[in-house]
């Protein structure tokens, strides 16, 4: 069993994506034996209303609950975020959301993004944070978005510790508290493998050392990316079959309560 | 003086104390996965297996500079990296901490590389770095690293950009001894403070057209910026191959590069970024074949061109 905790569907604005509808998605996860996957839409990053991208991808889900995993993007600044968490996780059966901080332009430690955290822990939601979404070395001309820094993500892991984030997209987790040992912060955030290093510096063996196989998460980034460069980190993981099972599906399952 | 990794052996089957995981033979575990899905579906199992045909040449690797207390444990995992992923030899070449390098920068560390590859021999294979500004001394150190010490080509970086003047005895240096020039590029969408002087693959394609019969490699596609940009911006330019590697996994980028400049003109590197350059051309949609060719097949009929 292979559970994907980072997966998108729908258009992206700057970039055509192949695999991004739910029959194109199902078959190229079946080419790679990847069972489940959490699906967001890739076209609330950059809609003004991103509820508008929650509706598209409810639709696109429908029927299909059992592989692809819909999670909402909300952005706390924007009129109405509570009736549409309300809507995504009460019609729209969404067990967690992406909040995208730097493209939707507020900061993590601001109230409303603490409401927002609190609101969706109360329903026990899971909350996933992309660090990024495209390298910025490729950004359109357009705009400049940088990366989530982890700076932010700590204050935030911090101060809401009933809260539970999966960091997606990210790297350089053992260079801060985030990844290392015996750290004072809650455990109550996961880390996606997708951008991870498995040899060389291997921060992914570093982290499954550090914080426990249950701490790490499997996931690709696809559509945006191939998923087989996450495949290969995990087959390259010098590490026990039973926290490989971890990592591939039974933390997310947990999580998620699947 | 002749180094083990003489032309007339730099080519042969590496030869290896341990036995390494065939990555590119493909995964058990999405294997195993995709089979037992596809049953449990009732359809034929897809192909998640990679067939491995001919060498596996990582044409963009590094080796550590000396000044790092680890450089020689750091050289070492890079090796037992290409060992689990299934990668035979790797195009090192070893760069100054800071450019512009200096001619006695330069050297230091076409040394080291030369030393690299007698450590891994047949593993290692070098790419002469130089800075073009050094005239003289650049070609000299040229000849020396490929016809003494049997590099296998020259990597130019960020000093200059390729269009430049300084850096035309090069190319028609490379040309005369039939080696393949590697060259940093980068297009983005911005000016690059850090490297005012970055070519992109414009220039490259301008470079080409200016020498029909240079072997260029744009280096790192997926690491480079915009790499649609780079793509397209290379279609017209035959001479020159690029080069996948690259931190970026973006899905459908070696697709396109296949695509739009043919399958010959791809070559598979990691650039360090080792699990993502495997990761991408498994992930391409390509047949045995042409995989073969990006792997290593296009990159040996590059090196079979020398000259010297």
């Amino acid at each position: 069993m292979i559970v994907d905790v980072n997966a998108y569907l729908g258009h992206f604005a700057f970039r055509r994506l192949r695999h991004n509808t739910p029959e194109s998605l199902l078959v190229l996860m079946d080419s790679k034996g990847i069972d489940k996957a959490v699906v967001s839409s890739a076209g609330a990053i950059t809609y003004r209303n991103s509820q508008a991208g929650n509706e598209e991808l409810a639709e696109e889900v429908r029927r299909r609950g059992d592989r692809l995993i819909p999670f909402a993007v909300i952005n706390p600044f924007y009129a109405g975020w509570q009736d549409d968490l309300q809507i995504c996780h009460e019609q729209f059966g969404m067990k967690g959301l992406r909040i995208y901080p730097k493209w939707h332009n507020y900061q993590l430690s601001s109230q409303c993004c603490r409401e927002l955290v609190d609101a969706a822990t109360e329903r026990g939601m899971v909350i996933s944070i992309p660090i990024r979404v495209e390298d910025n070395r490729q950004r359109s001309w357009l705009l400049n978005i940088p990366d989530v820094p982890l700076t932010e993500i700590i204050e935030l892991v911090k101060a809401c510790p009933k809260a539970r984030f999966i960091l997606l997209n990210g790297i350089g987790y053992t260079g801060c508290s985030l990844g290392q040992k015996d750290s004072a912060l809650p455990r109550n955030y996961a880390i996606g493998l997708s951008r991870l290093t498995a040899v060389l510096a291997n921060e992914l063996g570093q982290l499954v050392t550090n914080l426990g196989a249950k701490r790490v998460m499997f996931g690709t980034g696809m559509p945006f990316n191939y998923p087989d460069p996450a495949l290969v980190k995990l087959e390259v993981l010098d590490s026990s079959e039973a926290d490989k099972e971890r990592i591939r599906s039974q933390n997310a399952m947990t999580w998620l309560r699947l | 003086m002749k180094d083990h990794n003489s032309a007339s052996s730099m080519m042969r089957e590496p030869s290896r104390s341990i036995s390494r995981r065939t990555f590119l033979q493909g995964s058990v575990v999405a294997a195993m996965g995709a089979m037992e899905l596809a049953s449990r579906r009732g359809m034929a199992a897809a192909p998640s297996r990679l067939e491995r045909k001919g060498k596996v040449i990582d044409c963009h690797a590094h080796l550590t500079h000396h000044s790092r207390a680890t450089w020689e444990v750091e050289d070492r995992k890079l090796i037992e990296a290409a060992d689990k992923l299934g990668i035979d030899q790797l195009c090192c070449s070893t760069l100054t901490p800071r450019r512009p390098a200096t001619a006695d920068g330069f050297r230091e560390c076409n040394r080291w590389t030369a030393e690299g590859m007698r450590r891994f021999p047949g593993r290692v294979l070098g790419y002469c770095y130089v800075n073009p500004g050094y005239g003289r001394e650049a070609l000299d150190e040229i000849r020396l690293c490929v016809e003494e010490r049997g590099f296998i080509g020259v990597k130019l970086y960020n000093e200059y950009t390729c269009t430049e003047p300084v850096v035309f005895p090069i190319l028609e240096l490379a040309i005369k001894l039939g080696v393949p020039i590697l060259h940093h590029a980068s297009h983005s969408h911005y000016f690059v403070e850090e490297q005012p002087r970055m070519s992109d693959g414009g220039h490259l394609a301008e470079l080409a057209r200016r020498y029909p019969e240079a072997m260029l490699i744009c280096a790192h596609i997926s690491g480079g910026g915009d790499w649609e940009w780079t793509i397209k911006a290379l279609r017209h330019a035959p001479n020159v191959m690029l080069d996948t590697s690259g931190s970026v996994t973006d899905d459908g980028s070696v697709d396109m590069a296949v695509a739009v400049v043919g399958v010959d003109r791809v070559v598979f590197g990691c650039d360090s970024s080792m699990t993502a350059g495997i990761g991408k051309i498994r992930g391409a949609k390509l047949n045995a074949q042409d995989r073969a060719k990006i792997l290593g097949g296009n990159m040996i009929r590059l090196l079979g061109r020398r000259k010297a």
